[in-house]
Order: C-alpha cells, then structure tokens, then sequence
C-alpha cells in the first residue's frame, strides 16, 4: 500500500472544513487544515502536501492570488471549491494554474472523484520512469497516439487534423476541465482570436463523430461558461 | 432660461419659415391671402408641436396677423387696419391660431399626464411582483427547514430508542429537504443575474446542444432515477442566450415534469430549428395540468391558497423564475396540456432583436 497522501485544505467556513476533513480522514488520507490564506500559505510551504484544497472565498486573500503564490514555486496541485454561479472566478483560478475545481455543494463522491483523478495525474507527471502512455481507453472509445488512430467499438473514425488536435489535448488531460482560451492557444496557437464560436463548431463536429447522442454525450461534457471536461483514461 | 430661449428660437423659426414659403407662394400666386393665411396656421400648429407652454403659440399667432398684414396684404409693406372686412378676417385667423395652439398644448400635456401614470402604474406591479415572491420564497423556504430541524432534533434526542432503518430514514429526509433548498437557492440566485432596471442579460452566443447536455449532466447528478430522452437538430445551433441562465430552465421545467407527471414514462427533451426562433420542448406523459392554473402558471403565486401548497412546493417560484428569464431573453415560454400530459417549451430568438419591439 502506498504512503498515505497528504491533503491541505484552506477553507473559512469551520464546518465545511470539519465535513471535508471527516471525509477525508475516513477516506484514508492525511489532512491539514487552515482558516485563512496566510496560515494556508505558510502550512503548503512547510508540509509540502500532494494536494491543496482552496476555497476561493477566503478572508484575507484573494484566492486567485493565493493559487499564482503557491504556483511560483510549487507545482502541487490545487483544486478550487467554489459556487456554481461565478464561471469567471473559475476561469480565472483554472488560468492561474489550479488543476481543477469543484462546485458548492458537492457530494463526497464527487469530491474523492477529483482528488483521485489530480493526484493520479500528478504522480505521473512527477515521475518520468513511468512509460509514457500512449493509449487512451474510455468506455468503446480508444485513442492511439502512436498510430493516430481513434476507434469507437473496433471501427476506425476519422477526423480532420483540427479534431484530432483537440481530442488528444482532452484526452492527454481527462478527468480535467479544460478552458476555452487553453485549448484554443493549444490548437491554434497563442494569437488565435478567442472568439470560440470555431472551437463550438469543431467540437459539435467532434461530438456528432464520437457520441450516439450529441445532446446526451458520453465522454466529452461542457462544463457552461468554462470549457470541457473528457472522461477519465481508463489506461491508468 | 434654456428652455425659453429654446422656445424661441423654434417660434423665430417657423415664423421666417412661414414668411418665407408664403413669399414665395405670394410671387408665383399673386392676391391669393386665403392661402397664406392657411399656410401661417400650418406652420403654427408644426411650431407649436415643438415647443412647450402656450405663450409661443399665443406670440406666433399674433407675429403671424402683423406679417399677413404687413407683407400679403395691400398695402404692401404697410400695416393697415382699416381695410374693409379687414378687423373679420383678422379676428379669424387670430381665433384660428390661438385654438390650435391650446389644442395641441393641451394634447401634448395629457399625453404626458398618461405617459407618467403607466410609469407610475408598472412601478407598482413590479413592486407587488417583488412582494408575492418574497412572500412565497419565504413560504417555501421556512417548509424544508422546518422538517429539517425537526428531524434533526428528533434523531439527536431519540438517538438510542431509534432503529438503525429509523435512523437511516430520517437522515434521508434531511438530506432530500437540503437539496431541496438548495435547488431553490440556486433558483433565487441565478435571478440576481438579470440586471435589475433594464432586465436585461449579458448574452454571449453558445451552442444549443452544449447547454441541453450540461443541463442533462445536472438533472442525472440530482435526480440519478430520472429517465428523459433528449434529442437535438442535427445541424449546430449557436445562439446568444446566457447560458448558465438558459440551463437553469431547463433543469426546472425537467424537473417539474419529473416531480409533478407522475408517470414512468420518459420524459421528452427537444429542440426545433426555426427561421427566427429556436423552440425548446419538455413533454411529459403525466397527468397534465389543471387547466384552472395554465392562465397564471407562471405568476409565481398559483399556488398560494391553495389546499394542497405542500404538494406542489416550489413549482410556483422555479416557473416564475423561467419566465423571467425568457422574457428577459426577449422569447416566449408557454405550458400546454397534450392528450397524454403536459408540455412546457420555450423560444430564443436567434439574432440578437431589437429593444424597441
């Protein structure tokens, strides 16, 4: 068994933080807490946590610059909570450099859901022994990146080189929202016009190829106002 | 001061406007005064269109007896009051001048009089909008907690003579009537997002079928039992909506429809392309609608008074919310009863319209 992996969680509200530690506890991991940015700060500079929790309402600090802190000279990833109604906020905490948020109320599962996924991705990030993987396998959906082949169910699908640009940049980040000015500058460079009605019509074409429904998807999910999200690499 | 001097210079206007056309008239028609005369009146009645009060309407008239006078009359260039049937025509025009400057003076103020009571008039409907919400918001919150503290309270005193199942159930029930309230919550808040005096929304053009399947995601996430078939056109549809808005719609509608159909069947989610509009369609195959509430299903209030509220909780306020949201998207929403249940949809114009119609 693995050592266990320690969590910091930077959270005002004294009981969502007990709920959250409870959870976390009993979900076999190690947890640090703080009541404000700053003991926050200090605590991730000290413990050197594999993962941080941040509210983004915090007291003292701006969340935002609370995650562009940590980022100058940390690469532990760093999951928002925030509520549902402010996509800006989120959009901005994802370009500073968080990893991923989670959206007032959440369920345990949820919240487990996305620790995981982070911390996975992290450990491979970290630890350049590994093979690199170069499949992604999701439900009857597998991408070869070696071949550049992508087969729903055994039967080769074919995509245009913008598609397949923007497939593999998903997929290289499932279980991870991926913003629309992220994956636009990834797909069409840095001084692509952030209009993103192209990267909808891309997307819809995208979806019509690999979903059976389109308005019911499968492994590709919007996440309104923010970006997409692909479905977990089962090949982990 | 401005405002004087504004009436002025407009008086000045149409009168050497006036001179100046009748001139003309005078040269090409020589002897014809019947006609300037109507042409003075002409312009008086424009004029007095223009400025505010009766005072220039009573100095245009006046200006305008001298000029006809003075210029149109023999003796040219001459005042001459004497002329015979002179003081008669004189008295006319005068008489004729000074009551269409009344007339329009006195239209333009009820005009104004009407314009200020429908103002009057909707301030106080919205304000009587605001107050059944609140009243109902309160009416609707105070319920789930109410049971919430009870149960609460009632697990933590009788923790011990409780069986494991009682125990069980009761943390369900808490946990339903949270997520009840948070619904609503989210509800309200999602409100706050219209822009308050102009109740307008900050639209950013989205795919249609993005926000169907994340509103989808979120019905499944809440509602895991939910069974709803949804389709879209095959063609991309890319709208200007806000987005997070339109989603909270479709969520409610879903729900309600799940919540009020009582049926087992599927619930039907679609999506029709039209030359101006995007029609969405939520088809439920339940028991329908009472047609006593279709008239005022989305007042927000169809349900106070009525026997069974509980039953019915919170429909009032999440179809009140819709409406405020399409209509604020400058579109329709609108519930019908089918032969097998009862259908909600809503449209979205397709280009950005036009305040004004």
């Amino acid at each position: 068994m693995s050592p266990k992996h320690e969590i910091l969680l930077i959270e005002d509200e004294r009981n969502i933080c007990n709920f959250i530690v409870t959870t976390l506890k009993s979900n076999d991991y190690k947890v640090n807490y703080a009541l404000n940015a700053s003991s926050g700060l200090s605590l991730a500079a000290a413990g050197c946590p594999d993962l941080i929790l941040l509210d983004l309402g915090l007291p003292d600090m701006d969340g935002i610059d609370v995650i562009r802190n940590i980022r100058n000279w940390s690469n532990v990833p760093i999951i928002v909570i925030s509520a549902r109604t402010q996509e800006k906020e989120k959009v901005e905490a994802l370009d500073a450099g968080a990893d991923d948020y989670i959206t007032k109320p959440f369920g345990t599962s949820e919240l487990m859901a996305r620790i995981r996924t982070a911390l996975r991705r992290s450990t491979i990030n970290n630890n350049m022994l590994l093979p690199t993987q170069n499949q992604y396998v999701a439900k009857d959906l597998v991408i070869d990146y070696e071949k550049h082949i992508i087969t729903i169910a055994g039967n080769i699908v074919h995509f245009t080189q913008i598609e397949y640009k923007i497939l593999t940049y998903l997929a290289q980040n499932a279980g991870k929202v991926i913003t629309y000015d992220s994956l636009i500058s990834h797909v069409w460079g840095p001084f692509a016009d952030s209009n993103n009605r192209i990267l909808r019509v891309n997307m819809a074409n995208i979806r019509r190829k690999l979903e059976s429904n389109p308005a019911d998807p499968q492994y590709i999910f919007t996440e309104i106002g923010i970006g997409y999200r692909m479905i977990d690499n089962e090949n982990l | 001061m401005s405002k004087t001097l504004k009436n002025f210079i407009l008086t000045f206007c149409g009168l050497a406007a006036a001179t100046i056309f009748a001139m003309f008239f005078s040269h090409f028609a020589p002897g014809n005064s019947g006609n300037i005369a109507l042409i003075y009146i002409l312009a008086l009645i424009i004029t007095v269109r223009y400025t505010d009060g009766y005072w220039p309407g009573l100095f245009f008239s006046v200006i305008a007896v001298i000029c006809v006078n003075y210029i149109f009359t023999y003796p040219y260039y001459e005042l001459n009051f004497t002329l015979s049937g002179y003081p008669v025509t004189f008295l006319e025009m005068l008489g004729a001048a000074l009551l269409t400057s009344t007339m329009t003076t006195n239209m333009k103020q009820q005009a104004r009089v009407i314009a200020e009571k429908d103002k009057l008039l909707s301030e106080t409907e919205k304000e009587k909008m605001r107050a059944n919400l609140l009243r109902a918001v309160s009416h609707d919150l105070r319920t789930p907690l109410t049971s919430i503290i009870g149960a609460s309270s009632s697990y933590l005193e009788s923790r011990d003579i409780l069986t494991e199942d009682e125990k069980n159930a009761i943390v369900i029930h808490i946990q339903e009537d949270a997520n009840w309230l948070l619904n609503m919550v989210e509800n309200l808040l999602s409100v706050t997002r219209i822009h308050n005096q102009s109740s307008k929304v900050k639209k950013t053009y989205e795919s249609v079928e993005e926000i169907v399947s994340a509103a989808i995601l979120r019905l499944k996430k809440r509602l895991p039992e939910a069974s709803v078939t949804v389709s879209v056109p095959d063609e991309l549809l890319i709208i200007p909506m806000d987005a997070i808005l339109i989603e909270q719609v479709l969520i409610n509608l879903l729900e309600n429809a799940i919540i009020h159909a009582q049926s087992a069947k599927p619930i039907l989610c679609y999506v029709e392309d039209g030359p101006h509009y995007v029609t969405f369609h939520v088809k439920d195959f339940g028991v329908g609608i009472d047609p006593d509430r279709l008239t005022n299903i989305f007042d927000g209030n169809s349900y106070i008074g009525n026997s069974e509220s509980d039953s019915n909780k919170g429909m009032g306020i999440g179809l009140s919310i819709c409406k405020t949201i399409i209509t604020a998207h400058n579109g329709i929403i609108n519930a019908q009863n089918h032969s097998q249940g009862a259908e909600f949809y809503f449209t979205l114009p397709k280009e950005e319209v036009s305040y004004e119609s």
